[in-house]
């Protein structure tokens, strides 16, 4: 059977990540066992690759539970298409937003033809902010979102219809923006000055790690990722902290670059993603291998349903996603109950 | 077997009607891995967590563990509804009523942000809550139904019926128009429909046919014409929209007479010609 690109990749970047873990399991004391541990999972892979086509003929949904596993493991060690250790991965992603943090929202309208302001629009719309809201964005370095949702609670259209009372609560509302990157960040302060937004105690700059939130437990009434989620190492570990933070009734929105099926479309878009966007890259932001690695980082990241099911798995209810542009972003959402 | 298949379309129509094509749900398998992984008898936790859940503002605030079922976000949904039903007076059918009413039984007002066609889903909770009333007070025997001719009980279920509505009369015309909305009016026609169905079977309909339609279409005007004038009645406890009411019954009953004798008189009609016809073939 035709394999698509995508289960190419995986397939032989699993095998040679299984044989790299091998050798230095040889150092180890436990070697027999790691040694047939490993085996295993090689073997695995491959039979889920097989019985995965055979299930998505079958339409079970229960396949994706033992997906997971595999996935995450690739993920944590991939680097785009190249394979890197754990350990050096988020010192690999970090020197890449460093590099690309000054140019980043230029080329977010050069490579989007500025689409996406329409889907931070539809990401926060969906999200339906309030006053006295505790939100926390993830990833959000620059700040897009965090404005949006300010300006939507604060706007003046929606206080004309607002009950008086809720006015004090106005005063309440807090937008965390959270980023394990420095430079990130202070772009998104400059920003946030010059849209007039900096001096409201209402946004809150937090430099920290995904996988390690230092909020505590069921403080948060939202929680939104964009575009930040494909870059961490444990993909899990966010879910499960984004459990952990968000209070009952509370959500989990994700915006996403995700994966194309449509037949033709999805020639385009490798085309577009593999021969332009690194070039654009080289042209406007003189880095070709950042951009080169956002393209690739793409189409290693989980499909929507294995997503889907992982932000199941960690908790949430209520899963759902909606695709843009035929699948080339996502919109996951998840309720904590 | 009629009542249950009524019961069985109003808890099902709730929540069907929260389904939307574009966006793809995963259907539940929070519960489906859980039974996999665990050995607790599911369905009796849930049963509990059912019972302890409808008591406002009991729940101890520790961290779930794994041995306590989460309660359904369904269920969730219906309670926040529920309360937000009291600020409806003060806020309208809105968001900022549900906000208030998630703030009520102390669930984050994200919550609302998850419920589909927002406003729609508080009307629609109401009208749902409304005819599930209805039901129990028919079933309960309160309203002497037995006693009455079938034009007074018609006339007295749509009066039970309306008079559910009458707190919110004030915001009532802000709820028709979200009902009259083109994404909102399957359903909104679905529940009337449902209602009207249950105001024919109370009263012991043994229509058939395009009678089985009719009748519906009839007393679907009755209860729509009764619903607006009410908006406008500011009598005493309603007096004159029940007046209005009672003439309306009165006229479709009549109206069913006359239709009668119509059909009678044309039927007569159609046979003298047949015959005078017959007479005139033959002759020829």
């Amino acid at each position: 059977m035709k394999t698509s690109f995508h289960e190419q990749v995986t397939l032989s970047s699993a095998r040679k990540m299984c044989e790299g873990l091998i050798a230095p399991a040889r150092m180890c004391l436990i070697v027999p066992l790691l040694e047939d541990y490993l085996n295993h999972i090689s073997c695995c892979i491959v039979k889920r690759m097989s019985v995965r086509m055979v299930a998505r003929r079958l339409g079970s949904k229960l396949l994706p539970r033992f997906a997971p596993a595999a996935t995450l493991h690739s993920h944590a060690t991939s680097f785009g298409f190249k394979e890197v250790n754990e350990e050096e991965k988020s010192q690999l992603v970090g020197n890449v937003f460093t590099k690309v943090a000054s140019n980043y929202d230029i080329m977010n309208d050069l490579m989007s033809g500025g689409l996406h302001r329409l889907w931070k629009d539809r990401l926060v719309s969906k999200l339906s902010p309030f006053p006295g809201m505790k939100h926390l964005d993830v990833a959000g370095g620059t700040g897009d979102v965090a404005f949006r949702i300010l300006e939507t609670i604060n706007s003046v259209n929606r206080r004309a219809k607002e009950d008086t009372l809720e006015d004090d609560l106005q005063e309440e509302t807090q937008i965390y923006v959270c980023d394990i990157n420095p430079n990130m960040l202070n772009v998104g302060k400059k920003r946030a000055q010059e849209r007039g937004l900096g001096d409201l105690g209402s946004l809150v700059w937090v430099e920290g790690d995904a996988e390690k939130l230092t909020f505590k437990d069921d403080s948060m009434d939202g929680y939104t990722i964009a575009f930040g989620i494909r870059n961490v190492t444990h993909i899990e570990k966010v879910l499960a902290q984004a459990y952990r933070v968000l209070k009952k009734g509370g959500r989990f929105l994700c915006l996403e670059l995700s994966h194309v099926d449509t037949p033709v479309f999805k020639q385009v878009y490798d085309y577009y993603s593999f021969s332009v966007i690194p070039v654009v890259g080289e042209l406007v932001a003189g880095d070709r291998d950042s951009y080169q690695y956002l393209v690739e980082s793409i189409r290693r990241f989980p499909p929507q349903e294995v997503f889907a099911s992982m932000i199941a798995d960690a908790g949430f209810q209520k899963v759902e996603y909606e695709n843009f542009v035929g699948g080339v972003v996502a919109i996951h959402s998840g309720l904590k109950i | 077997m009629h009542r249950s298949a009524a019961k069985r379309l109003l808890h099902s129509s709730f929540f069907y009607a929260n389904q939307t094509s574009p966006i793809r749900t995963i259907a539940a398998p929070r519960f489906r891995f859980r039974f996999l992984a665990s050995t607790t008898p599911e369905p009796n936790d849930f049963n509990t967590r059912t019972s302890s859940s409808s008591t406002l503002g009991d729940r101890p605030s520790h961290t779930s563990t794994t041995s306590t079922p989460r309660a359904n976000y369904e269920e969730e949904q219906a309670r926040v509804l529920a309360a937000s039903l009291h600020h409806v007076i003060r806020l309208g059918w809105t968001e900022a009523a549900m906000i208030a009413g998630a703030r009520d039984v102390r669930v984050s007002p994200s919550i609302v942000g998850a419920i589909p066609r927002k406003e729609a889903a508080l009307v629609e909770y109401f009208m749902d809550e409304c005819l599930q009333k209805l039901i129990d007070k028919i079933d309960s025997g309160e309203l002497q139904l037995l006693d009455l001719v079938a034009s007074e009980r018609i006339a007295k279920l749509i009066k039970v019926r309306l008079q559910m509505q009458a707190p919110y009369i004030s915001k009532w015309p802000q709820a028709l128009s979200i009902q009259a909305q083109p994404s909102n009016i399957s359903t909104s026609f679905k529940q009337r429909a449902m209602l009207v169905d249950e105001f024919w079977h109370a009263s012991n309909d043994e229509g058939s046919g395009v009678d089985w339609y009719l009748k519906r279409t009839v007393v679907g005007g009755i209860y729509s014409t009764t619903e607006i004038y009410m908006l406008t009645d500011n009598s005493t406890d309603f007096e004159d929209t029940w007046i209005f009411l009672k003439e309306r019954v009165r006229d479709a009953f009549d109206l069913k007479k006359t239709f009668q004798e119509v059909k009678y008189f044309a039927e007569a009609v159609g046979a003298g010609l047949g015959s005078s016809l017959q007479g005139f073939a033959k002759k020829s």
